[in-house]
């Protein structure tokens, strides 16, 4: 019951793009179209999961440890140590991808290398820390938050390719119509809140 | 003092380890990377036209390192940017071929006569389909601004329903070309001044009944100067694979009848000069 | 068969027009045309490859000879529709709003006819002779899209046909050349049909015939079972006309997206050109001439005239008495799908049903507006498709996102647009977007 909790709640009551507000910048930068929108939403997914995963082994035994009794704290570091692991593994996938999906890797362009600083991942791990939860239940989190990233990104990524054939007035085409529609989808989503 | 020594530890062996595996990552996944091309695509405009035959300026540059393409084959750059580019190659920068756009049509909406009432979709492609659009000549401008719409380089002006081109704009792409339905744009060398603007194959008469300023075939200039022109069928043209191209007092020395062998810069400003014409429009 | 009890067929989709103006012209038999002091007559009257001309500037030619030949499989023989002189190969006004080369002929004002064929017992002839008459006689599809009908009876062998329809549906309003035709010479209609049959090998034939002719059906109900013929009654609704929906009506078969009717296992032929089959069979005739309705509201008497390829418009609208008032619009074909003219110069030819001015106010247009995603073009759309989404898609130039919405299905049949209440130029967009499609593949 706990572990389904968490999971609806990472997805859809507490989503991190559509509730929180966190990871703005690849929704509305890659939300283009829905082919790139998947490979970002593959990519949040990886880093979100992994990195949960290690910033919560960090958090729980290496930040906090006794020695001959005595408690040493490092939380002051987890800031620090969170960023330094999260830009580590999207060098790992920008390093693939170039190999695996050279095409991929153009579309992404710069949001590749800006996941490092994606609020939604740093905020992942903080909100794993701030909860204390245990390592699996940080990775489910993790996981499912990039679940929930994915669904906002494509659900967006979707509408905007259907906006493409619609003709908004002037002063509305592009990025106007597109932070409407943002908006419209994060009111939507206040509805699940409440379930969990 | 404790804390501190085991904060620096902490970070210096996270780090270690995080730039030990993606030292290895690097390894696997390592890729052949030309950084010639890179510096080829940036010397290069960047407009992504096509006017090379490759799919955009990367891909050209990645021709040109590979040695099939000459630097010049890009009708964009100027001379500079070609030397510059085969320069930091170290090859030669092969043959300069500079060439423009031009709308083989003067038939604007005052000299051509229009014979049906068409209201529907203002593109000249959809106005093509409809009973071959509303000119009364079937070979003229539409004058309905697809070229203008496709230029990347916003060399095409729309006056009084008659494409011109901005010589000093225009680039030579051949973007406009493939998006005219009546094929009424040509690419013609640079520093060509004359041409002759008609584009129909009709005979005289025909074209006469329908325009003002039609091509008769009436070899007048072919006579005057028999190396610079030709007459194909019932239309004069320019040729352009003759040197010396003709000129502008070559174009006096003619008196075209119907006024349709003009220079490029008589041309535009015709257009400009017509009473209704204005820029806002 | 009791009215009541009759089955009407019908499709899915679809619009029916208002006021139809059939009955301007439906009520008067067939005339003959006078003949003129000259025609034009077009080379190029099939899809296809234009056939080769025979003749030489300065020729006598009679009525039904050879004026050019057939070049290749699909192309079509061009005969003389009079006898006279031959003048030259001219440019004339082609439908398509473009100049297309012509023969002119100098009528001698006898009509001299040449020698016509052997008639073909048909019921006994090998149908590879049928066939070959078929050819020689010049027939192409008389509905509209002239494809040589020769073509059409030698589908690939690994094609199984084993139905034949024919069309007298005739949904386009104002024109009713196919009606008089089926109720003047039902037998002429139902003979071809029969030949047709013998010709594919099929003996499941169909004439399919809109209800608003009623006695037409009667007519031709008369003598069907002495050919082996079956009546479809259907219902009035357009485009009932168009190949895919009259297949759809009458077999409840749909013809696969990209593919042609015989890939349902049918052919499908127009009425008339049944009848010019007759009249190439058993007669022994060529196809210079076919049934036209001349009409429209300024017209001042609209009617039907066996009118011979290479006639003007303009005097085929002398014919009918000329025009009462301005006309707005010159259509050839109907006012659904026929094709707006610039010029009355323009000749008829094989495939022209008819000849429609329309008056200014008819002709009249609007300005359009946006979508408003009211879904009427979905409902009225014959071939199940989205002509909103792909007018928008257009409209945005993504012409990708038109093909893979299936742009190249539509038929043109101009329902979407009939319907739009945003006036929406739905039809224009399909066409542009068939066409930039189609320059992409090449």
């Amino acid at each position: 019951m706990k572990y389904l909790e968490l999971t609806v709640g990472a997805v859809l009551v507490y989503n991190f793009v559509l509730s929180r507000f966190l990871g703005i910048c690849p929704f509305l930068g890659v939300s283009k179209r829905l082919s790139t929108a998947m490979g970002m939403s593959g990519a949040v997914i990886f880093v979100m999961t992994i990195a949960s995963f290690i910033t919560s082994l960090v958090y729980r035994y290496l930040l906090r440890f006794d020695i001959d009794g005595r408690t040493v704290d490092l939380g002051f570091l987890q800031v620090l140590l969170f960023i330094l692991i999260i830009a580590g593994l999207v060098q790992l996938i920008e390093i693939m991808l170039q190999k695996l999906s050279p095409m991929l890797y153009q579309a992404l362009g710069i949001y590749l290398p800006l996941i490092t600083t994606n609020c939604a991942v740093l905020g992942a791990a903080t909100i794993n820390a701030n909860n204390n939860y245990t390592v699996l239940e940080a990775t489910i989190f993790g996981f499912c938050s990039g679940i929930g990233f994915a669904l906002a990104l494509l659900l967006f990524s979707s509408l905007r390719e259907r906006l493409e054939l619609a003709a908004p007035p002037q002063a509305f085409q592009g990025t106007p119509i597109a932070l409407v529609t943002a908006g419209i989808l994060a009111m939507a989503f206040v509805g699940f809140s409440g379930l969990c | 003092m404790e804390t501190i020594l085991f904060a620096i530890l902490l970070m210096a062996v996270i780090g270690l380890v995080l730039g030990l595996v993606i030292g290895w990552f690097a390894k696997i996944f390592q890729i052949e990377s030309d950084s010639r091309v890179e510096l080829v695509t940036e010397l290069l405009p960047g407009a992504n036209c096509g006017g090379c035959g490759k799919a955009g300026c990367s891909d050209f540059a990645k021709s040109v390192v590979s040695g099939e393409n000459p630097p010049s084959k890009c009708p964009v750059s100027s001379k500079e940017q070609v030397t510059a580019i085969a320069l930091a190659l170290g090859i030669d920068a092969g043959e300069s071929f500079q060439q423009r756009a031009v709308v083989c049509c003067g038939g604007d909406r005052e000299q051509t006569k229009r014979l049906l009432n068409y209201n529907g979709v203002v593109d000249c492609v959809s106005a093509s389909l409809v009973a071959g659009g509303p000119k009364g000549c079937s070979y003229g401008c539409l004058g309905m601004g697809t070229c203008a719409r496709k230029c990347p380089f916003g060399a095409i002006e729309i006056i009084n329903n008659l494409a011109v081109v901005h010589r000093e704009l225009c680039v030579g792409c051949g973007t406009c070309v493939a998006a005219c339905p009546r094929g009424v744009i040509k690419l013609v060398p640079a520093d060509a001044e004359v041409h002759v603007y008609c584009n129909s194959p009709a005979k005289g008469p025909a074209k006469r009944q329908v325009c003002n300023v039609p091509c008769l075939g009436c070899r007048k200039c072919a006579r005057a100067f028999p190396n610079k022109f030709k007459v194909d069928g019932f239309k004069a043209q320019v040729n352009y694979e003759a040197k010396p191209l003709p000129t502008a007092d070559d174009v006096q020395a003619v008196g075209c009848p119907t006024g349709c062998l003009l220079t490029a810069d008589e041309h535009l400003k015709i257009e400009q000069n017509e009473p209704e014409w204005s820029p806002e429009k | 068969m009791s009215k009541s009890s009759r089955e009407v067929l019908s499709f899915q989709g679809g619009i029916h027009p208002s006021g139809d103006g059939k009955q301007l012209s439906s009520g008067n038999p067939i005339q003959i045309a006078p003949l003129l002091d000259r025609y034009r007559v077009m080379i190029s009257q099939n899809v296809g490859k234009p056939p080769k001309p025979v003749v030489k500037p300065g020729d006598t030619v009679k009525k039904y000879q050879l004026l050019a030949e057939a070049d290749g499989f699909v192309s079509a023989n061009l005969h003389s529709p009079t006898s006279g002189k031959i003048i030259g190969i001219v440019d004339v006004p082609g439908p398509m709003g473009t100049l297309v080369p012509a023969i002119e002929i100098e009528a001698d004002g006898l009509d001299e006819a040449a020698e016509t064929w052997p008639p073909i017992a048909w019921r006994d002839a090998d149908p590879a002779d049928l066939l070959k008459r078929v050819g020689d006689a010049g027939l192409v599809g008389m509905g509209g899209a002239a494809f040589p009908t020769r073509v059409k009876f030698s589908p690939p062998p690994e094609k199984k046909i084993d139905t034949l329809i024919l069309n007298g549906a005739e949904c386009e309003p104002y024109l009713t050349a196919d009606h008089r035709l089926m109720l003047e010479h039902p037998e002429k209609v139902l003979e071809g049909a029969a030949i047709s049959g013998r010709m594919l090998g099929v003996s499941n034939i169909y004439i399919g015939v809109e209800v608003n002719k009623e006695d037409a059906i009667q007519a031709l109900g008369r003598r069907a079972s002495e050919y082996g013929v079956k009546i479809a009654t259907l219902k009035v609704q357009y485009p009932q006309g168009s190949e895919k929906q009259l297949i759809m009506a009458i077999t409840g078969r749909a013809v696969p997206a990209g593919g042609l009717p015989m890939d349902a296992g049918c052919v499908v032929q127009n009425v008339g050109t049944a009848a010019a089959v007759t009249d190439a069979v058993v007669s022994g005739i060529p196809l210079v001439e076919r049934v036209t309705t001349v009409t429209g509201e300024v017209v001042k008497n609209p009617g039907n005239w066996m009118l011979k390829i290479g006639t003007p418009v303009i005097k085929a609208i002398e014919f009918a008495g000329g025009v009462t008032a301005e006309p707005g619009k010159l259509i050839l074909g109907g006012p659904m799908m026929g094709f707006a003219q610039k010029s009355f110069d323009v000749p008829v030819s094989k495939n022209t049903s008819g000849i429609l001015l329309l008056p200014v106010s008819e002709a009249l247009t609007y300005g359009s507006v946006g979508c408003i995603r009211c879904g009427r073009c979905l409902e009225a759309c014959p071939m199940n498709l989205m002509p909103c989404l792909l007018g928008n898609a257009v409209e945005g130039e993504k012409f990708d996102i038109a093909a893979q919405n299936h742009v190249m299905d539509c038929i043109e049949c101009g329902s979407c647009a009939y319907v739009c209440p945003a006036h929406r130029p739905l039809v224009q967009h399909m066409r542009r977007a068939k066409a930039e499609i189609r320059k992409r593949k090449k």
